[in-house]
Order: structure tokens, then sequence, then C-alpha cells
């Protein structure tokens, strides 16, 4: 019998663990590659109905439809790049299932109105805080061109210290105002007539969900 | 009915001199020049406002190049100046970091320019949508449609904007410029209805130009109307020496070459001050069914409204409904002799006192005359057919309807104003012979047909009340004009001459005279 020369704790238990722990980490990596590509697809997300109020809008932009024919899959935008970024993020999404299943009923177009402004506020948070870290996935500062030659001069002159978000936001959903000038009554009001209500539901939809 | 449409005082009896007293209280108002702005400096050039610069100059380098030349710039009053907005307000949107609004009311223009803003609040101009706002759906949404309000009707008049409650601005409602929007800050007016925007050029606004958008056309024919008279001509002659850069524009000072409708309506002149309220000097309202003289009345919260002078004049210090319903005490009333002596004054700049009032005799004669000759008639006809039911109440489901809007509205419009500055064309071909034209070939054979049997008990009484529609009763007056005279059975038979003594010309005379016998 072969005596290897290893540390006397190296047991022939110990080296099946290694190997079958190695194994089995290589194959939960591919799992989590897989699985954070597989719940970034549109197909996905829009598995959840209030997902596809969202998929309307943006079907509408060259994020969608471009002539170049690259297409940004929601998870292009709303995951982070790099398999720890991006189970992370999806760990931290679990929360948006969570009140998929026990919260307000956003598959009813009129609560996921409603409640379309926070999320847009907390999607353009996340988006500062990484220094819109998934459009430079695409877009590279020194490369835009725009369809004017002066779309180049802005970018390359008036851009320091300012994140993509900063300027572009309403680009692919719905038009929600900034944090800063949002009116809740008058978002409820736009809401209440473009569904007929009566003036007063949406508010009082809002405090039913206590 | 008649009887209470009698004509309002013409102002002819009032002597000129008497006028000239009158408007004491208008003079005091101001300096003979256009204010000069009081905020002091600080107040504006927001360093903030260089970054707009320096981007837009990329992004749309056409308004600010306008910016660049502007006496706006040369103040050093930027974007932000102008543009910035509390978060609170109702359209107020974050850009690039900053709070702003897109739309630049009177209210924010008269942080600055407060004697303007005063001014033009509660003009005719401020006034100017939500006078017809309850007019429009009948034109605009029943017989074609919405999508012509806002790109007709709403041009000119203004819209109401209405701030969507996700940030953005109606498209229905803006675009717009019109010169009586509401804005969202509930202010009304459009600055740059007449100034446009980013040069905001004196030279611009004074010139007949600023007013074409508008005053042109069917109803308010007043470019058309200007160029065709002699002051149009002598301004067309002489621009260049109309000094439209001037500092100060004072007419019979700062120019003299020809008037431009800012001159007369607006313009300082001699001792009278410029005003941003444009219907101030008029004395007649020529834009309504019936022409009436009116009452400028002026309330304590700076408010205004137009009366007519056929109703007793308020009060100082009573309450008052206005425009929108609510009611306002009653600081002064300026009389339509008033505003017709501060128009006077204008004229006297270049004109003498008996020319001066003998013009405003003929105009006033042509206004009392389409008054009482179709105006009257036409709009008690109107009223005497809808009481009946003979007409329904809804408007324009009628062709007798838009025969009555058009005698008015467009060719009554035109007379009015044809006369009022001097275009022959206008005053007759474009106006009151169509007038005419219409009231006794459209208007009343259909009046009469919708009237039927009560024709002679609703519509004939009318006409014979105002006295001027008998001559249709002399049918065997001789007719040169259309080549036509009747034969004239008194006259005496013409001596048979030698020249006419061919065989045929003796024949019908043989005949003419066997049919005779």
């Amino acid at each position: 019998m072969i005596k290897l020369n290893v540390a006397p704790f190296i047991t022939r238990h110990v080296l099946f663990a290694l190997v079958a722990g190695g194994l089995g980490g290589v194959v939960f990596m591919f799992f989590l590659i897989e699985f954070d590509h597989y719940t970034s697809s549109n197909a996905f997300c829009t598995t959840c109905h209030s997902m596809t109020y969202a998929e309307v809008s943006y079907r509408d932009t060259p994020h969608y439809d471009s002539p170049s024919g690259v297409r940004a899959s929601c998870g292009d935008c709303h995951v982070s790049e790099g398999i720890i970024m991006a189970t992370y993020d999806h760990a931290i999404g679990t929360k948006d299932l969570i009140k998929q299943l026990f919260g307000p009923d956003y598959d009813d177009p009129v609560i996921n109105l409603l409640h379309l402004p926070e999320a847009a506020f907390a999607a353009r948070d996340w988006f500062r805080k990484r220094d819109s870290a998934t459009c430079k996935r695409c877009h590279t500062l020194e490369a835009i061109q725009g369809e004017r030659a002066n779309t180049a001069a802005i970018h390359q002159e008036e851009t320091d210290g300012k994140s993509c978000i900063d300027c572009h936001y309403n680009l692919v959903h719905r038009h929600v105002p900034s944090e800063q000038t949002f009116k809740r009554e008058a978002w409820n009001a736009m809401v209440e007539e473009e569904f007929g209500l009566e003036s007063g539901t949406a508010e009082r939809m809002l405090a039913d969900e206590g | 009915m008649i009887a209470s449409l009698s004509c309002p005082r013409p102002l002819i009896l009032i002597p000129l001199n008497l006028m000239v007293a009158g408007v004491c209280v208008l003079l005091a108002a101001g300096a003979a020049q256009a204010a000069k702005v009081e905020l002091s400096a600080e107040h504006w050039g927001n360093p903030a406002g260089e970054r707009c610069v320096s981007c837009h100059e990329k992004s749309s380098a056409g308004l600010v190049r306008q910016w660049h030349e502007s006496a706006h710039r040369e103040a050093g009053i930027n974007c932000l100046d102008c543009h910035q907005a509390e978060a609170a307000d109702v359209d107020a949107m974050e850009h690039e970091g900053e709070i702003i609004a897109t739309i630049v009311s009177p209210k924010d223009c008269g942080r600055c320019h407060t004697k303007e803003y005063e001014e033009q609040a509660g003009s005719v101009h401020a006034e100017a949508y939500a006078k017809i706002e309850t007019r429009i759906p009948a034109l605009a949404h029943q017989m074609t449609g919405g999508a012509m309000q806002v790109a007709g009707c709403d041009q000119c008049h203004g819209s109401r904007v209405k701030v969507l409650g996700d940030g953005t601005l109606d498209p229905a409602t803006w675009p717009n410029s019109g010169i009586g929007r509401v804005n969202p800050d509930g202010s009304k007016g459009s600055c740059s209805s007449c100034h446009g925007r980013h040069a905001f050029s004196k030279a611009q606004a004074r010139e007949p130009s600023a007013c074409v958008r508008c005053h042109s056309g069917p109803d308010s024919p007043d470019k058309e109307v200007f160029e065709a008279s002699k002051h149009g001509m002598l301004y067309a002659a002489q621009r260049d020496q109309m000094n439209l850069d001037g500092d100060t524009w004072i007419a019979g000072q700062d120019y003299t070459a020809a008037p431009t409708c800012t001159t007369c309506h607006m313009g300082a002149a001699g001792k009278i001050p410029a005003t941003h309220d444009v219907g101030l000097r008029n004395a007649w309202n020529l834009n309504q069914p019936v022409s009436h003289q009116q009452y400028l009345v002026l309330f304590e919260d700076g408010s205004k409204l137009e009366r007519p002078a056929n109703e007793a004049p308020p009060r100082r210090g009573s309450e008052l409904e206005k425009t929108d319903g609510s009611l306002a005490k009653v600081r002064a009333v300026i009389a339509p002799e008033r505003r017709r002596g501060v128009m006077s004054l204008v004229c006297l700049e270049c004109h003498g006192k008996a020319f001066t009032e003998s013009f405003m005799t003929q105009f006033d004669n042509v206004v009392e005359l389409y008054n009482s000759k179709f105006g009257e008639p036409a709009q008690a006809i109107m009223r005497a057919l809808y009481e009946h039911g003979l007409l329904s109440p809804l408007p324009f489901d009628e062709p007798l309807e838009f025969t009555y809007w058009e005698l008015w509205h467009d060719e009554g419009a035109r007379a009015r104003h044809g006369a009022s500055m001097m275009s022959a064309n206008h005053a007759w071909w474009e106006g009151m012979y169509l007038v005419g034209r219409n009231f006794y070939s459209r208007f009343l054979p259909q009046a009469r047909a919708v009237a039927g049997e009560q024709a002679a008990e609703l519509i004939d009484p009318i006409l014979a009340a105002s006295g001027q529609h008998a001559w249709l009763n002399e049918t065997a007056q001789g007719n040169p004009i259309l080549g036509w005279m009747p034969p004239q059975p008194e006259a005496p038979e013409p001596e048979p001459t030698a020249a006419t003594s061919a065989d045929e010309g003796e024949g019908e005379g043989e005949d003419e005279e066997g049919g005779d016998q």
C-alpha cells in the first residue's frame, strides 16, 4: 500500500470530503451561474403577472427593440454582473417575491400603478449606488457618439461627477417623476382618471393595505 | 326687445379737451416710457445656471444663441433665473440636479417685470382663454374634434395647461403660447406669445408681425387691415426710420415715420405711458354680435373686467362678480370716453384735433350702422326663433346658425375692424358689403324659412322697427348698377326721327305701340 506523506489528520474520510466538496462546489457554481442566468431572463421575470406591466413600456423602447439587434434583458439592467453580486441581488430580490405572494395584489393593474413610483425610486437608488454599473456593461462613456455630433461633446465635457442614471431615467418604463417633485395626490388622480375610478378610490385602496 | 337695443351714447359728442382731462388718472400711473426693472441685480445670475448654458450650447444651440444675443444675457440673467422652480410647484421637475419648470409664466416674468405683469393681468389678452372656455366645445369638439382646439383655438387664445399625474405636461394642452394661457401656477397669459423666446427682442415685439399670428384671417384681419391702411403703407416704406431698437420708444419722440399695432394699443406717446393692457384704449368691443362701448372696471385685487356701457356703471367700493365667478371690490371704473381719450392722445402726436375727432366720428358711425341695421335685428331675430322653439338650442346643427355666426363673427367683425384702422377695402368689400349680402340673401331667407308661417309675426316687426330696411319695398326704383332700367310708361313717346327709319326698327316700334294700345 502506498503510504502518502501527509499530515495525520488527512484521513481517507477527510480526503473524500475534500474531493466531494470541491466537486460539489464546482457543480454549485455552475448551478448558480445557470440559476442567475435563468432568473435574469425576461421569460422568468414575467412569470409573475405583475411584471408584465413593466414589460409593456419596455417593449416600446430601443432597449428592447434596437436596430442593431442588441436586446437588454431585465437582468442585464437590474441584476449586477458577476456570480457573487448577481446571487446577492437575487437573494435580496426574494423580498419582491415575498411581497408578491403575501403583500398587496400587484397583479391588479390599479394597485400595480399606484405602487410604481416607490418601485421606480428604489430602482433609481439601486442604479445610483452602483454608479450605473449595469448601464456600463454595454455603454462606454468614451464611445458615446449619439445621433448628433454634440451628443459626444456633452458626454465628454458635461459628465464629471455624474452617473448615467442622474440624467437618464424614465428611459424604459412608464414615466415617473423624480422623488423630489413627486406628488402622491396628482399620481392618484391620474390613476383614477386612467381607470375611470371615483376620486378618492386610490387613497382608500392604499389605506386598506395597512 | 328692439327698444332695449338702443345705441349707446355716441362718443363724438364729447369734446376732445374733456377727454384729455379725463385721462389724467391714467397718466398718473407711470412715466412715459417702458418701466425699468426695479429688482436689484443680486436677485439674479444664479451661478448654477451657467451649467445649463454649457450643456444646452451643445444640445439646443439655437435657443442658447438667441439668449446669448439678448438683453437678458447682457444683464447677467441665465436659464435658471427664469426656469427655477420649487419642488412643490405642480409642474416642477428634476433636471440634471436642478428643480425647474418648463413653463415660465407671466407671474415668473413678473418677478422682475412687475409693472408689465400687473398691467397685462386681467386684460383682454390675459382673459382670452377664460372668456371663451365655455364656448369652445360647440365648434372645436362637437362640429370638428378636440384636435382642433389644440391646433386652432388654443394656439391664439391659450390653453388651460394640464400637468399630468406623472409630472409631464398634457400634450392636449402644451406646447402652447396662446396669449390667455392658464398656467399651472394659476396666472393667465403668455409673455412669449408676443416676445419670441429666447431673445426677447424689443424690436421684434414692436413690429406689427408680433401680432400677426392671431390678428389675421377672416374674423380679425388686423394684419391685412393695417397693411392696407395709410399707416401700413408708411410703415412698409419707412421701416428703417422706426428706431425699433431704441431704449425708449415714444411715438413723436423716438420715431415719427409710422405707427405699428404697438404704437396705438400699447405704446408710449407724448405724455401717454406705455401699457401692457392692450385693450385699455379700446372704447368699443368690435368682436361681438352687437358692439358695445365698454367700461373698464378695476378691482382692489388688481383684476379687471369689461362691462358694456349700456348698463349702469358699478359704484366705486361696491362688490362685483368677476369672470371667474368670485366677488371683488371695485377700485375704479374707466369710462369708454376716457379710453377713447387715451387713444386719441396717441393720434394727436401726428394728427390735428379736428382730424382725430372727425376720424373717430367716421369710425363710430360705421359701428353704429352695423349695430342698428344688421347686428341688433339679426340678434333679435335669432332670439325670437330660439324662444319660440323654431331653432334648437344646440349650436351649429342648423344652417341658419352658421349664417348668423359668419354675419357678426367674420363679416361684421371685418367691417368694424376695417373702419377702426382705415382699410377701405376691409370696411366695405371684405366687410359691410358681405354683411349686407349675407343679411339679405342668406340670413333673412333662411330665417323666414325657419319661422315658416310665423315669419310675419316674428321677423317683419323687427325689421320694421330698425327703420333701415324700408328700401326693400321700393321695388320699382331704377337700377343703373346692374344695367336694367324698368320701362317708364309716363314718359312721352319719342318723336320718330330720320335716323331710326330702318324697316326693322319701325316694325318693333309698331309692335310696342300695338301692345300699349
